[in-house]
């Protein structure tokens, strides 16, 4: 069990809690966290191994976690059932529309700078 | 002696030993049957979410009862929400030089995912709880929720959605980004990870490994500014 890494894990959860509790009620605390990790792996320039071998069993494993919150799916049934409708209609709509459309937009924007590139060379 | 028996597993549908241990074995053969099966329908929280929740009918347990014995496995979601600040870190030392087209892509792309799925929702007439489970629905999943929470959602459905919009998502996308002419790896990675997460992840991995480092980025790029800027626009 790699104990160093999950302390520091949540001991950071603990502290996005905190700052969450005192400063920062509209964001989530494990986001806070995740934010104080990130911006602490910025400072220090590398990953430390004890962390590595925390980190990615649980994000390996992350989807058995997330079976629990998803079983509440069982309370909601009824809203699955009477707004399908509604439900099938506002993802498929967003979908067709958002997945080519970001796609196309990076697309151009990497050959306009690449253009740019090769008129600077 | 049966009776005394069945007598005995109701006293013990709601302690961790029985919570965990379903969820654990509902994984577990989840898991099994995806790799054996290789259909993305099927992923394996899917499977044993079903799985769960049809044993929780027929024993009639209540989620309350559940979600407060899955409690060990579920707390466990709390630091490894925490510890995606190391794929997003490995990620963005990575990819240095295209920040300017993939910050502008994740802001108009991500935005636009949101925005639609609000504004469809509210279209077709749904309830403000159903519009804002919607919006978070394209980032990972342990983020979504936690945004859903916190704008008046409800996390469950949210899930659902974040796990409808990951399989579809990852289905279609061959296919539009074919549509639109996307041929960049960079691009079409892109593209994979703002609009399904995990899923297109895995999808953009067989396209290439240039297009999966795109989509992995994409996906934890748009998940953290999703969950700073969500909750304070809305």
């Amino acid at each position: 069990m790699p104990v160093n890494g999950l302390t520091w894990l949540v001991v950071l959860q603990l502290l996005g809690a905190l700052l969450q509790q005192w400063l920062l009620p509209t964001l989530p605390g494990p986001i806070i966290g995740l934010l104080l990790l990130f911006i602490w792996l910025l400072f220090y320039g590398r990953l430390p191994k004890s962390l590595e071998a925390a980190a990615s069993p649980l994000l390996q494993y992350l989807p058995l976690l997330l079976v629990v919150p998803c079983v509440g799916l069982m309370n909601n049934l009824d809203t699955l059932q009477s707004q399908w409708l509604v439900i099938a209609g506002s993802l498929f709509g967003a979908m067709l529309i958002t997945i080519p459309l970001s796609g196309w937009l990076m697309q151009w924007l990497i050959r306009r700078q690449q253009q740019k590139r090769g008129r600077h060379d | 002696m049966i009776e005394s028996l069945l007598a005995s597993l109701q006293a013990l549908k709601s302690t961790p030993e029985f919570a965990v241990g379903l969820t654990l074995v509902a994984f577990q053969v989840a898991l099994l049957f995806y790799r054996k099966s290789k259909i993305v329908l099927l992923q394996p929280v899917i499977v044993a979410v079903t799985m769960v929740i049809t044993v929780l009918l027929l024993l009639d347990v209540p989620y309350s009862d559940y979600q407060v014995a899955a409690e060990p496995v579920a707390f466990l979601i709390g630091p490894a929400t925490i510890a995606l600040a190391v794929p997003l870190y490995s990620q963005l030392r990575r990819i240095r030089q295209l920040f300017g087209p993939i910050l502008i892509t994740l802001l108009c792309g991500g935005s636009l995912t949101v925005i639609l799925s609000v504004l469809f929702c509210w279209l077709l007439g749904g309830s403000e709880m159903l519009q804002m489970s919607l919006a978070p629905r394209s980032v990972t999943m342990p983020i979504a929720i936690l945004v859903s929470d916190s704008l008046g959602g409800s996390m469950s459905l949210t899930a659902a959605f974040v796990m409808i919009t990951g399989v579809f998502g990852a289905a279609l996308a061959p296919w539009l980004l074919k549509l639109a002419r996307v041929t960049e790896p960079a691009a079409r990675g892109l593209s994979y990870g703002i609009n399904a997460h995990a899923i297109g992840t895995v999808r953009a991995l067989e396209e290439s490994e240039e297009c999966g480092a795109f989509s992995a980025l994409g996906m934890s790029l748009f998940g953290v500014s999703l969950a700073l800027l969500l909750p304070l626009l809305l």
